[in-house]
């Protein structure tokens, strides 16, 4: 293996033996073969927004079903300050940099999307991980660029966050730069490129990455408003990015149809040139494929919205995240108001087929506790088991809009659950001997948002 | 420019403080110094997680308050992060202040 003496030159995997030299596996189904079952979970928990005076932390999860401890929270690693909103979060490298040697998966970047401030934990000890740097946000506010949200490693150490404001919380928003010493390089893409922000994954094989739009933080913070998506507001475009210029080569409009674009992913083999967004608003799926040198987005997936017999108007679905299995096989997806999970047959990617679904919390859930403790909310963040197997969530989206939908969110605090999936059969169900409850942590109920594996996930991994 | 005396009373609670803020101080700046525990987020007027209605007296905000619209400020919404007391005054504050701002759009 000579790949880590010429980092630059394309990566050619089929000649790869599976000893990578770097972070990750050398392929999609290596990761499935290779890893090992998860059992510790990184977790964000959240104490902004409540009359808790406690900042937000890392939950370190034992999902070791083998441990005395399994389904606890068994470490928290407090951030220095309050009022972070820890949110989404990533790794310092993933399988992109599979062939750096010396490069390893160890450190978090967690960013508060209030705040504004990014902070690196390393995991060295993986029960054990400690903050060993923090990025203040003025110096975020020095790139007149706030709020960040998805962060994803460039192969050969770098990090990219999508940043969804400017310093005042206003629009555009763009992209920051962190070099391997976790120090801002700069603002990545030129200003001006895209107003709107949010979610973005990078295909880099196919010298692309694709980023969606929510809205201006000063428009999303405080909460979700039906007068700001009446006066487009709120984000309904991808953008297909030149992954090497950083510019944007072409944007759809998904339309009245496909409003509040958020979560999107790409096929993790880096052949594929598929992959899913879900419009949360709107609650469909929309697939978008390259053909003949152009980028196409159709509606896929449409989940009709709900009578609720105490409201005025039917209340959508609400898709708020999705992911793609290690093997692109399956798409799976949560309905937070509805509360369900569903899981789609992607096999072939232009016409999705519901494979199962799982009824549980939320306002129309069948499953309203698990050993007795009732949900509050539906199921929102996703993350898969590497081979496929288990599917977790938790049930928190935002502290603003908990307040909104589900204002027991923020009383009782969040729960992770976890289904058994069977990728055989297309088929899922609720695990009930598994629940954590981040209604019981020490300074008072907590909320609960994404969820990472130490060993590589299916919402980042990405392959060169 | 004088110091000013606030009122702080936690909604659906017992619990009241009293604050001195300095001149040109924010009210969460003085809470914080205090260790009252208000809650806040951004402390740049954005996005809204500290906001409190003031129920007597005036504050200034010392930058725009964007997370509030017309009908906010209206109705006597103000934003601890960066508001500063011109006069004595009284809030309403917590957790539970933040959520009047957007309703269930559907209920």
């Amino acid at each position: 293996m000579s790949d880590a003496e010429h980092p630059a030159e394309p990566h050619e995997h089929h000649d790869h033996d599976h000893d990578v030299e770097g972070p990750g596996y050398a392929t999609p189904q290596a990761a499935i073969e290779q890893a090992e079952r998860e059992k510790t979970a990184y977790v964000m928990g959240l104490h902004v927004g409540q009359d808790v005076d406690a900042p937000d932390f890392l939950a370190v999860v034992d999902v070791d079903p083998d441990s005395d401890t399994y389904g606890e929270v068994v470490d928290r690693v407090q951030m220095p300050n309050k009022g972070d909103e820890l949110h989404h979060f990533g790794w310092n490298a993933c399988s992109s940099s599979c062939h750096i040697g010396g490069l390893e998966r160890r450190h978090l970047v967690i960013p508060g999307q209030r705040s504004s401030r990014i902070h690196i934990v390393d995991t060295k000890d993986r029960r054990d991980p400690e903050i060993t740097k923090v990025i203040e946000p003025e110096e975020v506010y020095e790139q007149d660029l706030s709020a960040p949200h998805t962060v994803h490693c460039i192969p050969d150490g770098e990090i990219l966050i999508s940043m969804l404001g400017d310093a005042d919380g206003e629009l555009p928003g763009g992209f920051l730069e962190l070099n391997d010493d976790f120090e801002i390089e700069g603002r990545w893409d030129p200003p001006g490129e895209i107003d709107m922000n949010y979610d973005f994954w990078y295909q880099p094989r196919h010298n692309v990455m694709v980023s969606t739009e929510w809205a201006a933080p000063q428009t999303y913070y405080p909460g979700f408003d039906l007068e700001d998506v009446e006066a487009g507001k709120y984000g309904r475009s991808l953008h297909f990015w030149d992954w090497e210029e950083g510019t944007v080569e072409q944007s759809i409009d998904l339309g009245e149809g496909g409003q509040i674009p958020l979560e999107v992913r790409f096929q993790h083999t880096p052949e594929g040139t598929h992959g899913y967004v879900g419009a949360a608003l709107t609650s469909n799926i929309f697939h978008f494929w390259e053909e003949d040198d152009e980028w196409h987005a159709e509606k896929v997936i449409d989940f009709e919205p709900h009578d609720h017999e105490e409201w005025d108007i039917p209340v959508p679905p609400l898709v708020t995240d999705i992911l793609i299995s290690m093997d692109d096989r399956y798409l799976f997806g949560s309905n937070w108001i509805r509360g369900e999970v569903w899981m789609y047959d992607i096999s072939d990617p232009s016409n999705p087929r519901k494979a199962d679904t799982l009824s549980v919390g939320g306002y129309f859930g069948d499953i309203q506790e698990v050993q007795g403790r009732e949900l509050v909310a539906g199921p929102q963040m996703l993350q898969l088991s590497l081979d496929g197997e288990r599917l977790y969530w938790t049930t928190s989206l935002f502290s603003s809009w908990d307040n909104q939908f589900f204002p027991e969110e923020g009383e009782k605090g969040s729960v992770m659950l976890k289904a058994d999936v069977n990728p055989r059969k297309g088929t899922m169900s609720l695990d009930e001997d598994f629940m954590v409850d981040f209604g019981e942590m020490p300074e008072g109920p907590a909320r609960a948002h994404e969820i990472r594996w130490p060993d590589g996930d299916c919402t980042s991994d990405v392959w060169q | 420019m004088t110091a000013h005396e606030v009122e702080l009373e936690w909604r659906d609670s017992d619990r009241a403080e009293r604050l001195t803020v300095a001149a040109g101080e924010t009210i969460l700046g003085a809470s914080e110094a205090a260790g009252l525990g208000l809650p806040f987020g951004c402390k740049t007027g954005a996005c809204g997680t500290c906001t409190a209605r003031l129920l007597d007296g005036e504050v200034a905000h010392k930058r725009l308050p964007r997370a509030l619209k017309e009908r906010h400020l209206a109705d006597g919404y103000v934003l601890t992060c960066i508001a500063t007391p011109t006069s004595d005054a009284r809030l309403e504050v917590g957790a539970a202040v933040q959520a009047d701002l957007v309703p269930n759009p559907w209920k």
